[in-house]
């Protein structure tokens, strides 16, 4: 399976107070990569990174077959990308922003640009500084999809937006995808608004990556359990253990990953009684993956 | 690629262009009003000694052009924290290359008018005897000193808000040290040298200084 972005051991700080350390992310070609994570968890920084819009101290970018900041501007050019915040020249109009931006992409299509203008009902002479929040989510989306890229990289295209809106640039997202079968690395702390979409995700907190797996592997794997006479030491597990809280009496409740049924097993050989498998949506597993993931190591 | 960047360039600094190649034009055909009476010895000192005066103002001028046209070549980069042009497929000293290219090319036109200005002005006069009209002259003068400052105050405005406070602070620390030096008696002139060195030949704000004459011996 070959990779659109892969990155090693990458290392990079902003400051005293922000650091991405030994960050490992893989994503591969022709998926949908949702990229999760709280506010300052460091997704736009790595973003950026991977961009070649920041130089990082050590580690190995590569995106595209092309290694990121030395061939940054050829990889630009078969990436579309839509940032967090707009950053467009606000005292353009739509029309300008659209042939100023043209301009840089060879692959740009102006067939399709037209069509997008009209289906974000975006009106061609409207000054960008004037452009609602909304609109100027779709000119954004609009310009990464017209130059046809091979991957698109999104940072948060959603937040902030109206859910007709946002249906919009998402419904374009995965038409284009349909299409071209071109890779989508998307970050958000939508949680919801990536279970749809995504087969792979990744989980950063506090400039690490905290999990990288298949959608499904994340969503199936994630169960709360009861458990009765829960041995003191949970030893080896076949599962992994994120969170155990004591119940009524001798129950607990167990948050855990990697869960497969035939592992309920493992609770008779060790005296113990599975009362109970209960599934986790995204969002819970997303929530108990990150709160096993701060709780300070022995 | 280049005319994306230079129609952006023309956009942000169209009004203060305008208003410089009007200017530039004006300003020949105003330095020679008086040319038409003279006659005398006297007057026609008076007479040079009003295009001198009136030769002030092509430098302010392109000084003023210049500095608005580096900074505004970067303005909008800066409010946008320089996420879409880093984010563009081009290098980064490509990118700034065009953006440089771009603002010489719209300072041409201020020149040009200074030129045209200058041969219209020289045209429609009877210069006294002994005296020569200097059109291309000034026009070549006006644009070294519009280029080169220019491209001062270009690369100051593409540098961060970092950087500008590390400029501040050099000087701000030059000034200190020039205070506590002369309170101890020792006169040091650290800022009239860093001046000096800026506008006194080879410094290069040189080519703003001297007689910037239309019409001249």
């Amino acid at each position: 399976m070959s990779s659109a972005i892969e990155i090693r051991d990458l290392h990079y700080r902003a400051g005293k107070a922000f650091e991405i350390r030994d960050l490992a992310l893989n994503v591969p070609t022709g998926s949908m990569y949702g990229f999760l994570g709280p506010n300052g968890s460091g997704k736009t920084t790595t973003i950026r990174l991977l961009l070649g819009l920041l130089r990082p101290r050590q580690g190995i970018i590569t995106v595209l077959g092309g290694s990121i900041p030395r061939e940054a501007p050829r990889v630009l050019a078969r990436t579309g990308y839509v940032p967090e915040l707009p950053h467009l020249y606000p005292s353009l109009t739509v029309a300008e922003a659209l042939h100023f931006h043209a301009a840089f992409y060879p692959t740009w299509d102006w067939k399709w640009a037209d069509e997008l203008v009209l289906q974000f009902q975006l009106d061609r002479g409207g000054l960008l500084s004037r452009l609602s929040k909304g609109e100027m989510g779709k000119l954004e989306m609009l310009l990464a999809l017209a130059q046809r890229p091979e991957l698109l990289v999104l940072d948060e295209p959603t937040d902030g937006l109206d859910p007709v809106v946002r249906r919009d640039v998402l419904t374009a997202v995965l038409d284009y995808v349909s299409q071209q079968n071109a890779t989508v690395f998307i970050s958000s702390h939508l949680v919801h608004e990536l279970e749809r979409i995504c087969d792979w995700v990744g989980v950063m907190d506090r400039g690490r990556l905290v999990a990288e797996l298949p959608m499904h592997s994340f969503k199936n794997g994630i169960k709360r359990l009861r458990v009765l006479n829960a041995p003191a030491l949970a030893g080896d597990t076949p599962f992994v253990v994120l969170s155990r809280d004591a119940a009524n009496g001798s129950a607990e409740t167990w948050v855990v990953r990697g869960w497969q049924p035939p592992m309920s097993q493992w609770f008779t050989g060790v005296g113990a009684t599975l009362k109970e498998v209960i599934d986790l949506d995204l969002e819970e597993g997303f929530v108990e993956l990150l709160r096993t993931f701060r709780v300070p190591q022995a | 690629m280049f005319r994306a960047i230079l129609y952006t360039q023309w956009k942000w600094s169209r009004f203060p262009l305008l208003l410089g190649v009007l200017a530039g034009f004006a300003l020949p055909l105003l330095s020679v009003q008086r040319v038409s009476s003279v006659t005398g010895y006297w007057q026609t000192r008076t007479m040079l000694a009003s295009v001198q005066a009136w030769g002030i103002l092509y430098p302010i001028l392109g000084a003023s052009l210049a500095l608005l046209v580096g900074a505004l070549a970067w303005a909008a980069d800066h409010r946008g924290r320089h996420v879409y042009a880093l984010s563009l497929p081009v290098p980064r000293w490509h990118y700034a290359l065009l953006r440089f290219g771009a603002g010489v090319v719209l300072l041409a036109a201020p020149v040009m008018a200074v030129w045209i200005g200058g041969i219209l002005a020289t045209a429609t006069v009877t210069i006294p005897t002994g005296l020569h009209a200097y059109p291309t002259m000034l026009a070549a003068r006006f644009a070294l000193a519009v280029f080169v400052t220019y491209a001062l105050f270009f690369a100051i405005s593409a540098g961060t808000v970092r950087m500008a406070g590390y400029v501040l602070g050099a000087l701000a620390t030059v000034l200190v040290v020039e205070v506590i030096t002369n309170a101890a008696g020792a006169h040091v002139s650290l800022l009239e040298n860093l001046l000096l060195a800026l506008v006194v030949w080879p410094g290069p704000l040189d080519v703003l200084t001297g007689r910037w004459m239309l019409i001249d011996v």
